[in-house]
């Protein structure tokens, strides 16, 4: 079929998947957080307490829509869907199987690069359209983040791209699948560069860390202290799917995607975004936050150049062993 | 003055609005997650940084020592009990003191073995909910912070577990009476608290591996909020705060009261006056408590616990004329409580002297230079109760 | 990188809680039991005989601090029991919601009519729902568990000992005494707090009254 029914089709089918996915997530982390506290998490509604994020849907879909008066309302209002959508956008091109890909981009990771970061914009834009203090500190602090974050984020996924010698998804995936998978062999390329991915992976999606953004003991609730309902609720799904979608490509960029040593395809695809996905969540559970200017120095002054280091050497890599 | 107070003034007038000051003013509000009770400050920002705070507190204020001059002496240790909600058996054990210095009174022993015994305890049970707490401000409530509060609230169970068995209240004892105890330990107690101190000395290392030694603990406390011990001691900051200015003045060692002057008080002190060094004095504090509780609950005497008359009658003790201030060393710092008497059975005035108020004095001196951030860690390793501060 | 050392052994210690129990219960199916000292609300008791306890003294109503204590009487009447005229109390009611369970009521009682239960109340809807009635505390004094304490057993809890345990220090008001004892006495370190009264600023001859 034709490229646009074929991109509209697994789109539709991956949006759907990655929704429900991101509710079981909500569930999944719970859970895992109530074990690591020595609780037992949510069991009333539903057996084993599966049915709580259909609960949570509903309760945050019955509140009500407030907007502030001076708020502006029209950035306001348009920044959790963008946000959303940032978010969502850039699954349309990742392998999740040989044969499942929405969108197979000659130039696929500058696009999930470029996509990725305009989920940025929407962040800045509802801290500051809500005319809030707490919001528009928890704004600029994510603006200088993110923006500071996506430098090591390129310089990680250039690796790949280097080791492999191109940008589509789905050649690096193969590849990964005929040789050696990029976080296994050179392992002191794939597996530093791999940990850089997911350092700077955890700030792009303000997670602990790096959630100084969003910290809830200093500003409240940070960018989203003015948002109420399913506008609070796309906030807060936009970050489960970042989570979630850059799992997914960290497991297809470094871990080999739906490769595997038996049975390749979409099953072990889905195990190792799944598994990424835990330890982000775990070490959410377990780290205390850094605050902004130690982020930033971390950031500028270890991971830039670290990756900087990784990038030349994979070139150097690549020139001597062809 | 030192040479801090010289060079920030609290009492710097800044316009309000005025755009050419470009500074931005943030209610760190009444509502606010992580403001230890109903505080508010007001700070003033130059993008993340403080150039100036002002503290206001009153908030909870429930004229506690106006209604203590209308109850009687006897009705007034559950009234006081919620002061310092957070140790509570040592705001009644400042007050029934008071009480004995200014009648005379003197405690059994066994009563006052049983009091420090109870100090103690709620010195642990304090520190690990500052523990926790700290780690929240630090965290985040949806986060590793919330881990290790957790933890430490579930330790502080087991203490609680301990006061409920002696008194029969968990949090609000109203177990000290004028002349002793009302409640004797019962059978078998000593060993629950031996087992209790067992189980939470064997998950201190992971505390400290969560907090302590943990790399962003230390990046987000060293060096922040600086207080200088000349500054403390002119604000009458005492307690884990003054200690971790390198001032080594601890009450149970340099003024002893009950059984103190029977066991050794080793008295942790720490240099820099930052928010490391407070947090490590505390934990610190709270090791050599496990170790004192042991000391004191293998060997608490026989005897009466009460050498007053039980309470009967409001009207059964009356204090003659006179003015007298008695401090003790709670996990906070001195609480002090000052009576002056008419010989009646009410007190003419009762003033608590609350330790977390001149902690929250140092915030217009230590905040301005530090970020938003800074404060919430400051203010949290301050440990300040609004309880005690607003009364 | 130190961070990323602390950071694993942090994870790893969190780890742990993989293999401990749970320690929190699912409340309400399953209470923890609580000690038997517990005290959650009260309870007016009958005597042996059958006959009320309360004798309307109001010694409870008078030292509860927050004055939550409101009783009608005493009137004297005919007991239904043993025939003879004695005090009552005609009603009894007491304010849940204002109570800070002092324990000080159950101290006072002359017969110990008034104790406390290990159960609390069940939260309710209204404001009136939380006001003891006295048919609701002559109920609880059946289908309650009782606390331990009751006004006997407190006051002969802080009574002194038979057995005179000598105080091993000089206390306050004897410390200006010199005993002709063997042994001198220790040092007079203070008993009752780390005070030295303060000489009083008020003028002399001011008796300090409540103006």
């Amino acid at each position: 079929m034709n490229d646009f029914a074929h991109g509209g089709l697994y789109g539709g089918l991956i949006i759907t998947v990655l929704m429900t996915t991101t509710a079981m997530a909500l569930w999944f982390e719970r859970k895992m957080a109530a074990r690591m506290q020595s609780r037992v998490g949510p069991n009333i509604v539903g057996t084993f307490g599966l049915l709580q994020p259909v609960a949570d849907v509903l309760k945050l879909l019955q509140k009500e829509d407030i907007t502030p008066e001076k708020a502006d309302s029209a950035l306001f209002n348009l920044a959790p869907p963008l946000g959303a959508i940032a978010a969502i956008a850039v699954a349309a091109v990742v392998p999740f199987s040989p044969s499942v890909i929405a969108v197979d981009l000659d130039v696929g990771v500058l696009f999930l690069l470029a996509v990725g970061a305009l989920g940025v914009l929407p962040v800045f834009a509802g801290g500051w359209a809500s005319n809030n203090k707490f919001a528009l500190l928890g704004a600029m602090r994510a603006l200088a983040q993110s923006v500071s974050y996506e430098v090591p984020l390129v310089l990680a996924a250039m690796v790949p791209v280097i080791l492999t010698g191109s940008m589509k998804l789905s050649t690096i995936v193969e590849y990964q699948a005929t040789h050696h998978w990029l976080a296994v062999w050179p392992f002191f390329l794939g597996l530093p560069a791999f940990l850089l991915f997911m350092l700077a992976m955890l700030a792009e999606s303000n997670r602990i860390p790096f959630d100084i953004p969003e910290a809830e003991s200093e500003l409240v609730a940070g960018i989203t202290t003015e948002y109420t309902g399913m506008k609070f609720a796309l906030f807060y799904m936009a970050e489960y799917v970042h989570t979630l979608v850059a799992s997914a490509v960290g497991a297809a960029l470094f871990l080999g995607g739906w490769d595997g040593p038996f049975a390749p395809g979409l099953g072990w695809m889905v195990a190792k975004t799944l598994l990424l996905f835990a330890s982000v969540y775990w070490v959410r559970w377990t780290l205390l936050r850094f605050r902004s200017d130690q982020l930033m120095a971390l950031c500028w002054r270890r991971l830039v150049p670290a990756g900087v280091v990784l990038v030349v050497a994979s070139a150097v890599w690549v020139i001597v062993f062809p | 003055m030192t040479e801090l107070a010289r060079r920030v003034d609290p009492h710097l007038v800044i316009e309000r609005y005025d755009p050419e000051a470009e500074l931005m003013l943030m209610h760190f509000g009444p509502q606010h997650p992580s403001t230890h009770g109903v505080f508010r400050m007001d700070l003033y920002l130059d993008g993340e940084r403080i150039v100036k705070a002002v503290p206001h507190c009153g908030f909870l204020h429930r004229s506690v020592e106006k209604l203590c001059e209308k109850l009687a002496y006897v009705q007034l240790t559950p009234i006081v009990d919620k002061n310092d909600y957070v140790a509570p058996m040592t705001n009644e054990q400042s007050l029934v003191m008071l009480f004995e210095a200014m009648l005379k009174l003197e405690v059994p022993r066994r009563a006052r073995w049983i009091r420090t015994i109870f100090a103690e305890l709620t010195r642990i049970a304090s520190h690990l909910l500052w523990l926790g707490t700290f780690s929240l401000d630090l965290g985040g409530a949806l986060g590793g912070g919330s881990t290790t509060f957790i933890y430490t609230f579930r330790e502080r169970e087991l203490i609680l577990d301990l006061f409920e068995d002696v008194t029969g209240a968990r949090f609000h004892y109203n177990t000290h009476t004028i002349g002793g105890n009302r409640h004797d330990l019962p059978a078998g107690w000593s060993a629950k608290v031996i087992s209790a101190l067992d189980t939470i000395t064997a998950r201190l290392p992971e505390y400290e591996a969560l907090t302590l030694q943990n790399g962003i603990f230390r990046e987000r406390t060293r060096g922040v909020g600086v207080l200088d011990g000349d500054l403390a001691l002119e604000l009458g900051v005492t307690g884990p705060n003054l200690r971790a200015c390198g001032v080594d003045h601890d009450l149970r060692r340099d003024a002893p009261f009950h059984a103190y002057d029977e066991v050794k008080v080793n008295v942790a002190t720490a240099k820099g006056g930052d928010c490391l060094a407070r947090a490590e004095v505390r934990f610190a504090e709270l090791k050599e408590s496990l170790r004192l509780v042991r000391e004191l609950v293998n060997a608490v005497p026989e005897g009466g616990i009460n050498s007053g008359k039980p309470v009967k009658l409001p009207v059964q003790t009356k204090i003659p004329v006179g003015q007298t201030y008695v401090g003790i060393e709670t996990p906070r710092g001195e609480l002090g409580a000052w009576l002056v008497a008419d010989g009646t059975q009410f007190p003419y005035r009762l003033k608590i002297r609350p330790p977390s108020l001149h902690a929250l004095s140092a915030l217009p001196y230590i905040l301005p230079g530090q970020t938003v951030s800074d404060a919430i860690a400051i203010l949290g390793s301050l440990d300040p109760i609004m309880g005690e501060v607003d009364r | 990188m130190g961070h990323l050392a602390d950071a694993f052994r942090s994870i790893i210690t969190v780890a742990k809680s993989f293999a401990r129990p749970t320690q929190t219960v699912q409340f309400p199916k399953v209470v923890r039991p609580r000690a038997e000292r517990y005290r959650a609300s009260f309870a007016l008791l009958h005597e042996e005989n059958g006959d009320e306890a309360c004798i309307g003294c109001l010694q409870c109503e008078r030292i509860c601090p927050s004055k939550v204590i409101a009783i009608k009487g005493p009137t004297k009447r005919d007991s239904p029991v043993t025939g003879k005229k004695r005090s009552y109390a005609d009603d009894f009611t007491l304010d849940m919601s204002a109570c800070i369970f002092c324990e000080l009521c159950v101290q006072v009682c002359p017969t110990d009519a008034i104790v406390m239960t290990r159960e609390p109340e069940a939260p309710g809807f209204e404001r009136e729902d939380l006001v003891l009635t006295m048919p609701r505390l002559y109920a609880n004094e059946k289908n309650k568990p009782r606390a331990w304490g009751d006004g006997t057993r407190l006051m002969e809890m802080q009574a002194a000992p038979k057995v005179a345990v000598p105080a091993p220090r000089v206390s306050l008001a004897e410390a200006s005494i010199t005993t002709a004892s063997a042994q001198p006495p220790p040092p007079a370190t203070a008993v009752a707090g780390s005070v030295t009264p303060h000489p009083d600023p008020l003028p002399r001859g001011g008796e300090g009254g409540r103006s």
